[in-house]
């Protein structure tokens, strides 16, 4: 993966780790603040969250030390304060019933104060207890096992994938995503400029092994929806089961591309929810200047289809440049987004080097704008200005509101999808 | 995806609440329970070393019960002292289910009880509260997916050719307590309508999705959905959709049929136990002679012609006793 904004960076060779899955349960205290930090840790370190238990949570004993079997987790992360010690205490004594028997047995990793420690350890016998004092090393340790004590050269592709958005926040100097879909996770990584990073890494939830997941968390009717062609929906489901089943490559036809796209809108979609549950600034991914999508995202055919998905799945809402960064290939700007939410009629005026230039918008418009140059871009009456590089299809002006909403009927929606993907050239032959 | 003749291991998770289970190095059938206990309601907590005046590390050694132990309503759990006694009872019936660290008790009325039946002839490898493990030999068929509880039933021949789907009319009751070879591909109508007549498992090449959320719900994923309630049990040999089974697959189940099987749903694994040669079919599969008879994908011999249970015993003996 080459870590880069600019069109001629060096190639970093980089080996990537092959991660092993990690299945990790919470045990959080009643308060927002500790269910939140448990769920940012978790989405942060690309584990996949089997079990979730607050120390209020109304489940008896039995039932929460059967959810617990039930999970099988590899390591058990808790976290609360001092006034939740007794409730962390009595799930503790669960896990001891649930899983004392797991073979090998979890760890239980906890970010407590040092007395809330003390008391946890005793309870967490026979389990190896292991406190951190920040979010950071625990995140760092779970990395660690998900690395599987494969610590050589090798990085794990979330680390690459916020390098890459560090990078590139610290190139453009402005707040940065990095929205990367592969066959099993989604990933979405906000960096700063001053080298704040938030990260989820949602497990599983991608276009191949983790397809089903994505239809089972957004329903095939809104995967459904995405495609420009009527599909019955026994049919589209055998597919989206088949592809779970195994490894694939790259989408060769054109109906594996339009549905790897349905799945990658949703699959975004669904993270997006995920990060604003765990208490992200969703409002500042959606309003990133710089975008970098990565994966099989960016590995498309055509650079319209990458751009097409990123806008109907994150719903971007201010001015970005768009790069995209496929893994065997380098970084390019593919365009610049800029997104309205109009009642009536109102123009655009662009500037850019050659001269200046103005064009009505109407409510509903999505099309680009074929600009190669700087540009900077105002909206008159809905506060949207912007400066930015347009890159290789131009600047795409997306006037169809927020949130963005398909018609329901099949014989309204189809159409507006085809004439999305035709505006875009994203089209391909089902 | 073939089969294969050797030496597997099953394991088989246990709920909470074990009460008795196989002890390792026993020796155990398909079918055989290897694991039963108790469904648990809410667990009261009762006070225990505090309440006798011991530290927790001492408490065990005052335990007048085991922990795992049916109690009634006052029985003693705990005791110490001889003049003066202190003792803790039980408050209500039920099982006492865990002692914590602080020496207290927790004790949780039973409302229904549970079993656990071996998928696999052979003998027990690891026997704890979380898992009974069986290792034995058996003819094994790896599948893609399995959903539905474990099925321990005779393998019966639905269908009259590899690329062929069982017709729901051809299951009747008759078929009940089999699993059925059904195909190329089962539908939602099929799963329900064995399940209602007893089918206790269903092996195909392909399984319709849309069917299986019908059945099993829309949580369901391509990676199977192993369950210990009661529905119907389907293993899924190719993918989704409609899977004609190859011919390599597809004979030895002729060769097999009559056979007892099993499917453990956990690794998507159909095990026969037959000592059958497997592509040289030795006798013909009763379905397969009776093809004239209207639903003899379904039809069971008559119990006059059926062999005598003896026989039949002795014919499937556990592959590793020979």
């Amino acid at each position: 993966m080459t870590v880069s904004a600019g069109p001629e960076a060096p190639v970093e060779q980089i080996h990537i780790a092959l991660a092993r899955s990690l299945r990790v349960a919470l045990l959080h205290g009643g308060e927002e603040a500790s269910r939140l930090a448990v769920v940012q840790l978790a989405l942060a370190s690309g584990a996949e969250i089997v079990a979730r238990i607050r120390a209020t949570d109304r489940r008896s004993f039995v039932e929460a030390a059967q959810a617990l079997r039930d999970a099988k987790p590899d390591v058990v992360v808790v976290q609360g304060g001092s006034k939740d010690e007794g409730d962390l205490a009595e799930l503790l004594e669960a896990l001891r019933l649930g899983c004392g028997a797991q073979r090998p047995m979890p760890r239980v990793f906890g970010l407590v104060d040092t007395s809330v420690a003390h008391a946890l350890r005793l309870r967490a016998d026979p389990f190896g207890f292991e406190r951190f004092a920040s979010a950071s090393e625990l995140i760092e340790a779970l990395r660690g096992l998900r690395r599987g004590g494969d610590d050589g050269d090798a990085a794990l592709r979330d680390a690459l994938i916020e390098d890459a958005a560090r990078a590139l926040a610290s190139t453009t100097g402005t707040s940065a995503l990095a929205v990367d879909v592969t066959e099993r996770s989604t990933s979405l990584v906000l960096a700063r400029p001053d080298d704040r990073v938030q990260a989820a890494h949602l497990v599983p939830l991608g276009l191949g092994m983790g397809a089903d997941h994505v239809v089972v968390r957004a329903s095939l009717d809104n995967v459904r929806r995405w495609l420009p062609s009527p599909i019955d929906a026994p049919a589209l489901l055998e597919r989206m089961f088949n592809r779970a089943r195994g490894p694939e490559g790259a989408a060769t036809t054109g109906a594996a591309v339009l549905l790897e796209m349905a799945l990658a809108r949703e699959a975004i979609a669904h993270a997006l929810r995920d990060v604003a549950d765990a208490g992200y600034d969703v409002a500042a991914m959606r309003s990133a200047p710089s975008i970098l999508v990565t994966g099989r995202l960016a590995s498309f055919p055509k650079a319209g289809q990458s751009l097409l998905v990123l806008v109907d799945g994150l719903e971007p809402s201010a001015v970005s440049t768009v790069f995209r960064e496929p893994d065997e290939g380098g970084a390019e700007r593919i365009g610049m987004v800029v997104a309205v939410s109009l009642r009536r009629p109102a123009k655009i005026r662009i500037v850019r080097a050659s001269g200046r230039s103005v064009a009505q918008v109407a409510p509903g418009t999505f099309g680009l704008v074929a600009i190669g140059d700087d540009v900077d871009v105002a909206v008159s009456g809905s506060g949207v200005r912007g400066h930015g590089r347009s890159g290789k299809l131009g600047l795409l002006v997306d006037a169809r509101g927020r949130p963005l909403s398909l018609p329901e009927r099949d014989g309204e929606r189809i159409p507006a999808v085809a004439r999305w993907h035709a505006a875009l050239d994203a089209a391909a032959t089902w | 995806m073939t089969w294969r003749r050797e030496r597997w291991s099953a394991d088989h998770s246990l709920p909470i609440g074990v009460t008795k289970r196989a002890q390792v190095g026993e020796r155990v059938r398909a079918g055989d329970i290897v694991a039963a206990g108790a469904i648990l309601a809410g667990a009261l907590r009762v006070r225990g070393a505090r309440r006798l005046g011991v530290s927790p590390s001492d408490f065990d050694r005052e335990l007048r019960m085991r922990v795992g132990a049916d109690v009634v309503a006052g029985a003693v759990l705990a005791r110490v002292g001889r003049r003066f006694p202190r003792s803790v009872t039980a408050p209500i019936d039920g099982r006492l289910l865990h002692v914590t660290v602080d020496g207290d008790l927790y004790i949780a009325p039973i409302v229904d009880r549970w079993t656990v039946r071996a998928t696999l002839d052979g003998v027990i490898s690891r026997s704890d509260d979380a898992v009974v493990e069986i290792e034995g030999e058996a003819w094994c068929l790896q599948g893609a997916a399995a959903y539905g509880p474990d099925a321990i039933g005779e393998l019966t021949l639905g269908v009259e050719g590899r690329d062929a789907d069982l017709a729901p009319a051809r299951i009747d009751v008759r078929l009940g307590g089999r699993i059925i070879v059904a195909g190329a591909r089962v539908s939602a109508e099929v799963i329900t309508r064995a399940h209602a007549c007893g089918v206790v498992g269903l092996v195909a090449g392909g399984v319709s999705p849309a069917g299986l959320r019908v059945v099993y719900g829309d949580a369901v994923t391509a990676s199977g959905s192993p369950s210990r309630d009661e529905r119907p049990t389907v293993l899924c040999i190719m993918g989704f959709g409609s899977g004609g089974l190859p011919q390599a697959v597809y004979e030895p189940f002729a060769a097999l049929a009559g056979a007892r099987a099993a499917i453990h749903t956990a690794s998507a694994r159909l095990f026969v136990f037959s000592t059958a040669a497997v592509g040289r079919p030795e006798t013909p599969s009763p379905d397969l002679v009776r093809r004239d008879e209207g639903p003899v994908a379904a039809g069971p011999p008559d119990p006059a012609e059926a062999e005598p249970p003896e026989a039949e015993v002795e014919q499937e003996e556990p592959a590793s006793e020979r």
